[in-house]
């Protein structure tokens, strides 16, 4: 990734192509919920139930758990955690990492096999690895959408907000 | 590193607070949430300790609203400070738009700060960004304490090689807090 890289622009067709993948695998896994987040916590896209409270709390957890995972690896020296599996009484989550940058996040009940998850998360990965990637290209061409006027409205509005 | 969603039209940054133990970073974002729009703001998240340090990151989402027709979010984290979650903040850390240091105005601190400080340029430049490039800036906060360092020295030890926007707060009592606040996320936006 390139680090001096300070946006992260996904377009609509690369958008539906993501969500496409996600649906298929909610679909094929038959499991709750699924989504894309990147390193930062933020959540890409999402499929499954649409009553989901919270999911931007969720994102900021799931991705500080992964973050710290990778910490943990580091001082076992091992390359990484590519796969996390957190086990409840009602729900699991499954969380695979996508080329260092990205989390694939399945969450799923007691009716999905977990075995079934980990082969088609490994595809699904594989393909929202090559979406991404052509993401990140298109990602330089953004002019049209930050412009001089959406700064300055920006700016107007924290202004407006941002105040006792 | 933000990121711009043009199918649901949204934009999100990140920004992390960041600092030594007990210099007001949790305070910090206490008082945003106090004071900010009910519209714009979303549930404060605190992963603490029993004694109400933080263990992993604080949490709050806020949301501008509608800007040329774009939603547009900043999520806001803190750090812990603690000497002892060093790898834990690398995790908050991890892909930032823009950090705010908070130093501890307190003579007894400034050592702290210095460190902290340097650890954090060092944690920037892991991450492959160059620190000096990278959107800051500095908040000194306490300065109600009748052992607060003057400001000019706290300029010395923390800003003289960096030279970014620094503001004086009272994190505690709210003031500062928005100027910093405001700063940063201008900051971020220009850098988008
Ligand atoms: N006098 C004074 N006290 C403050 C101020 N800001 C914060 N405090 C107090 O300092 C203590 C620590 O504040 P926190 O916000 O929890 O500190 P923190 O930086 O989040 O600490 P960690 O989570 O351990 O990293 C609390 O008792 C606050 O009330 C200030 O401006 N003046
Ligand atoms: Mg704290």
């Amino acid at each position: 990734m390139d680090p001096q890289l300070t946006s992260l622009v996904v377009s609509q067709a690369e958008t539906s192509h993501i969500e496409d993948t996600l649906e298929r695998l909610v679909a094929e896994t038959g499991a709750n919920y699924s989504m894309l987040l990147d390193k930062s916590g933020q959540v890409i896209a999402a499929s499954g139930d649409t009553d989901r409270q919270d999911i931007t709390a969720l994102g900021a957890l799931l991705a500080g758990t992964f973050a710290s995972s990778r910490e943990v690896a580091r001082l076992l020296k091992e390359k990484d955690f590519r796969v996390l599996f957190q086990q409840g009484v009602r729900e699991n989550i499954f969380t695979e990492l996508i080329s260092e940058q990205w989390m694939l996040v399945v969450m799923f009940d007691k009716r999905t096999h977990i075995g079934l998850v980990k082969v088609l998360s490994k595809r699904a990965t594989d393909e929202l690895a090559s979406i991404l990637e052509r993401v990140k290209l298109e990602s330089r061409a953004k002019d049209q959408i930050i412009s001089t006027n959406f700064r300055t409205s920006v700016e107007d509005t924290i202004d407006l907000l941002f105040k006792d | 590193m933000a990121l711009i969603n043009v199918a649901a039209r949204e934009i999100h940054c990140k920004i992390v607070y960041y600092g030594p133990g007990l210099c007001g970073k949790t305070t910090n974002l206490k008082y945003i949430h106090s004071a900010v729009p009910g519209h714009a703001r979303g549930d404060l998240l605190s992963i603490a300790t029993e004694t109400e340090r933080t263990l992993f990151f604080d949490f709050l989402p806020l949301d501008l609203g509608q800007v040329h027709g774009f939603q547009t979010r900043f999520h806001l984290y803190t750090v812990p400070g603690q000497v002892l979650y060093e790898r834990t903040r690398v995790a908050v850390l991890n892909g930032a738009d823009g950090v705010v240091f908070v130093a501890d105005s307190q003579q007894t601190k400034l050592r702290e700060d210095i460190i902290s400080l340097q650890e954090l340029a060092r944690n920037i430049q892991a991450e492959g960004k160059k620190f000096l490039e990278f959107p800051l800036v500095l908040q000194y906060n306490k300065r109600d304490v009748p052992n607060a360092l003057p400001i000019e020295q706290l300029d010395h030890y923390l800003n003289s090689s960096i030279k970014v926007p620094r503001f004086e707060a009272v994190a505690s009592k709210g003031v500062g807090v928005f100027d910093t606040l405001k700063a940063i996320s201008k900051l971020v936006i220009s850098k988008l």
